[in-house]
C-alpha cells in the first residue's frame, strides 16, 4: 500500500466510526484539504528547496504497538532532570503511566486530547483548528484530519505555571517505518504564564515521519517561554508547524534548537493581533552528514507598536543542507513596528550548502525593519590566535563554535537546554 | 635556546626572509629592529607557525626540537609565545575558560592532570594581582573591546599565566602611548627572571628604553646585518636606517 492509499485507508476507517460532531466536522473538511492539495512537491513556493519525494513515497503507517522501554531512555537524559511537569507520547499514543504533573493548583491543565476534548469540550472547541490553517497547508491539513493524540495545555486567567511542561514525543521504528502525528494545543489566557519544552527523541533503524501541528494562542498579558528541542536521530523526517496566536501585549520567547535528524523541517508563524506585542524567535541548527534542516518562519504584523526579534544560526558539516526563510509581514494597520531578522551560518566543509531568503514585507510606513543573512567559514585569525595559545584545532573550534552559538543560547532561560547544546556541537566536532 | 639557522620564507612566491641566523640563550633578551618590509613580522609569523607563510629552507632548533616539524599549538605548548601586534577579539570567548583551556591543553600535553576549577581560579587571581590587571576582565569576552593598550596588557598577562619560556614580542609598542607603553614594558620585565627569554620585535628605539635588550639586530632585506648591544638602538634612533642601508648596498 502506498503512503497515500495508507492515508486513505486511515480516513475511511476514522470517519466510519467517527461520532459526527464539530470535532469530525473540522477534520473531514482538513481531509478535503488534504485530498486537494496532497503532499506539497518543489513546484510549491514554500517548498522550493525541500524535497518531500521521501515521504511521498515511504511506507509509514501509524503504530502504538511500541515495546520500548520509554522510562529507561528519558531517565537517561538531561531534559528529564529538570523539575516538571511532564507528558510523553510514544509513536504519538499517550503515556499516561509517564505523566508527572507536580502543580498543585487544580485548575491547570496538562491532558491528551483524546481526553481534554471531552473534559474540556469548551474551551478545547473554542480553539482547536482555528489558528493552523488547512487549506494551503497539505501536512496541516494531513495532520488535522488524522491526529494522532497530543497535548492539551491550558492556564485559565490570572494563573501561572510554577514548573515547565516537559513535552516529549519519541518516534520507536525499531520493527516498521512509523508515522506520528502529534497535534498540540496550548492555550494562555489573560495574564497568564508558562514555559513549555517540546523535546523529539528517536529509536529503531526503520523510518519515521513526524508530523507536528501546534496550536498557540496567548491572551492579553500572557507570557510563554515555548522551546522546541529536535533530537531524533537515524532515518527521521520531521516536520512541525506551530502557530502561534497572540493577543495584545503579550511577551514569547521561542527557541528552536535542531541538533539531529535526516530532514526537519520548521514552520513557525506568529500571528501579532494586539497592540504591543513581543515577538522573540531565536534558533539554532547543527547539521551534519546527509541530513537537511529547513526553517521556515512567518511573523505578522497586524497592530499597531509590535516588537519581533528573530535570529537563526546555522552550523553546517559534511554534505548536510539547510534553508531559512523568514518572511515578516507588517501588516497596513501595524504603525510603529519594530522587526529584526538575522540569519547567520558557517560551514565547516566544502560540501555543505545554505540557502537562506530573509525577507520584509511593509504595508505600513511607519516602521523600522532590518533583515540579512551571512554565510561563512570560521576565521582563520582567531583559529590562529587560539593555537598560538597552546590550544588544539579541535579545541579550538570548539571555543569558536561555542562562542558563534552564544548569541541564541543568553536566550534560552533553562541550564540544562545550553548543557545539551554545548555537548551536541562538541560530540560533533 | 632557540637557535636559527639560515631561515629562508617566502608568502605567495615572494621570497621574504633570505637565510636568517640567531641564538638565543635563556635569560636573553634580543631585539630585532628594521625598517619597514624588512621581514620582522614575517619572522615571528614563521617561528610562531603561521599558514600563510611557506618556510623555503634553513632549521630552527627550540629546546632540542626542531621547531618548524611542530603545529602551532604543540610551540605554544612547547613553551614558545607569541606576543600579537594585533591581538584579535573573539566576541563570546570568555578570558576566563580561554585560559583555563589554554592551560589545561599544555599540561594534557606534558602528560599532567587538569588543574581543578578553584586552583586555577586561585592561580589566576594571583597573576591578576601580580600583573595588575582589572578585576573586569574575568568576565569579559577574550580582547572583546579593549583599548589597544588594554589588549597588548592582555598579552603580557597571557604570557604570564602560560609561563612560557621564550617570548617573541611582534612590535607590542605600536598603536600604544606612553603611559600604556610603561604599564606593557613594566609587565613584561616582572616576567623577566634570568631564565626566560625575549624576542623583541620593533620599529623604534623607545620600547628598548624599557624592555632594556642584551643584543639588537638590524634586518633588513630578510637578512640580519648588523648586531650590537642596546647602544646600536640608540645609535638607530639619531641616524635611523638610511646608513645600514647604505653599507649593506655598498657590500654588495
Amino acid at each position: 500500500m502506498s503512503f497515500i492509499e495508507q492515508i486513505q485507508a486511515d480516513f475511511d476507517a476514522y470517519a466510519a466510526q467517527a461520532e459526527k460532531d464539530s470535532f469530525y466536522d473540522i477534520r473531514a473538511n482538513a481531509y478535503a484539504h488534504f485530498q486537494k492539495n496532497g503532499i506539497p512537491t518543489l513546484k510549491h513556493e514554500e517548498w522550493k528547496y525541500t524535497n518531500l519525494r521521501k515521504i511521498a513515497e515511504g511506507n509509514f503507517a501509524p503504530s502504538c504497538l511500541s515495546t520500548l522501554d520509554a522510562k529507561s531512555l528519558l531517565d537517561l537524559g538531561l531534559l528529564n532532570k529538570i523539575k516538571s511537569n511532564k507528558i510523553v507520547f510514544v509513536n504519538g499514543c499517550y503515556r499516561e503511566d509517564l505523566t508527572e504533573w507536580i502543580e498543585t493548583d487544580a485548575s491547570l491543565v496538562m491532558a491528551n486530547i483524546a481526553s481534554a476534548r471531552k473534559t474540556h469540550q469548551e474551551v478545547f472547541m473554542q480553539h482547536f483548528g482555528k489558528y493552523a490553517q488547512t487549506e494551503k497547508e497539505g501536512l496541516n491539513a494531513l495532520n488535522t484530519a488524522l491526529l494522532s493524540d497530543g497535548a492539551f495545555i491550558y492556564v485559565p486567567e490570572g494563573k501561572s505555571l510554577t514548573y515547565p511542561i516537559l513535552l516529549t514525543n519519541i518516534s520507536d521504528a525499531t520493527t516498521e517505518a512509523v508515522l506520528q502525528q502529534p497535534r498540540n494545543l496550548i492555550v494562555l489566557e489573560k495574564n497568564s504564564s508558562a514555559t513549555i519544552i517540546e523535546n523529539y527523541l528517536s529509536v529503531g533503524n526503520q523510518a519515521s515521519f513526524t508530523n507536528v501541528v501546534n496550536e498557540i494562542f496567548v491572551d492579553e498579558n500572557g507570557n510563554l517561554e515555548h522551546y522546541k528541542v529536535q533530537r531524533a536521530k537515524g532515518e527521521t523526517y520531521h516536520n512541525n508547524y506551530t502557530q502561534v496566536y497572540q493577543n495584545g501585549h503579550t511577551n514569547i520567547n521561542q527557541v528552536t534548537l535542531t541538533l539531529d535528524g535526516l530532514w526537519v523541517r520548521n514552520n513557525l508563524h506568529f500571528y501579532m493581533n494586539g497592540l504591543n506585542c513581543n515577538s522573540l524567535l531565536y534558533g539554532l541548527y547543527i547539521t551534519d552528514g546527509n541530513s537537511f534542516v529547513d526553517n521556515h518562519s512567518r511573523v505578522d504584523h497586524a497592530k499597531p507598536n509590535g516588537f519581533s526579534d528573530e535570529k537563526y544560526k546555522g552550523i553546517l558539516m559534511d554534505k548536510s543542507t539547510a534553508v531559512f526563510n523568514g518572511k515578516i509581514m507588517v501588516h497596513a494597520d501595524a504603525q510603529k513596528t519594530n522587526a529584526y531578522q538575522r540569519n547567520q551560518n558557517i560551514l565547516l566543509s566544502n560540501d555543505a550548502t545554505v540557502n537562506t531568503k530573509p525577507q520584509l514585507e511593509i504595508f505600513a510606513d511607519d516602521v523600522k525593519c532590518t533583515h540579512g543573512a551571512t554565510i561563512g567559514q570560521l576565521d582563520e585569525e582567531p583559529m590562529f590566535y587560539l593555537r598560538s595559545r597552546g590550544i588544539s584545532e579541535t579545541e579550538a573550534k570548539k571555543l569558536l563554535l561555542n562562542a558563534f552559538a552564544d548569541d541564541i543560547a543568553v536566550k534560552i532561560k533553562i541550564p540544562e537546554l545550553v548543557q545539551i547544546l554545548e555537548e551536541e556541537i562538541a560530540r560533533k566536532l | 635556546m632557540l637557535t636559527i639557522n639560515d631561515l629562508k620564507a617566502s608568502i605567495e612566491g615572494k621570497s621574504i626572509l633570505n637565510g636568517i641566523n640567531l641564538s638565543i640563550k635563556p635569560g636573553e633578551v634580543h631585539a630585532i629592529m628594521g625598517p619597514n618590509g624588512a621581514g620582522k613580522s614575517t619572522l615571528s609569523s614563521v617561528l610562531a607557525g603561521r599558514a600563510d607563510y611557506e618556510v623555503t629552507g634553513g632549521k630552527v632548533d627550540f629546546m632540542g626540537k626542531d621547531l618548524l616539524e611542530l603545529s602551532p599549538e604543540d610551540r605554544a605548548r612547547e613553551g614558545l609565545f607569541l606576543a600579537f601586534q594585533y591581538p584579535v577579539e573573539i566576541p563570546g570567548v570568555s578570558s576566563t575558560n580561554f585560559l583555563k583551556t589554554a592551560i589545561n591543553e599544555k599540561r594534557k600535553y606534558h602528560g599532567l592532570e587538569p588543574m581543578e576549577a578553584t586552583d586555577f581560579l586561585k592561580f589566576m587571581r594571583s597573576k591578576m594581582e601580580e600583573m595588575e590587571m582589572d578585576k573586569s576582565l574575568t568576565s569579559r569576552s577574550l580582547n572583546e573591546g579593549f583599548s589597544g593598550g588594554e589588549k597588548k596588557r592582555n598579552e603580557v598577562f597571557q604570557m604570564a599565566m602560560l609561563e612560557p619560556k621564550l617570548c617573541i614580542m611582534d612590535e607590542t609598542d605600536s598603536g600604544l602611548d606612553i603611559d600604556a607603553l610603561r604599564l606593557v614594558s613594566a609587565g613584561v620585565n616582572k616576567l623577566r627572571d634570568g631564565e626566560r627569554s625575549f624576542l623583541v620585535i620593533t620599529h623604534y628605539q623607545r620600547l628598548l628604553d624599557y624592555i632594556v635588550p642584551d643584543f639588537v639586530h638590524v634586518l633588513y632585506k630578510g637578512r640580519i646585518v648588523k648586531s650590537g648591544d642596546a647602544s646600536l638602538a640608540k645609535e638607530l634612533e639619531v641616524k635611523g636606517y638610511d646608513w645600514i642601508k647604505q653599507e649593506v648596498e655598498a657590500a654588495v
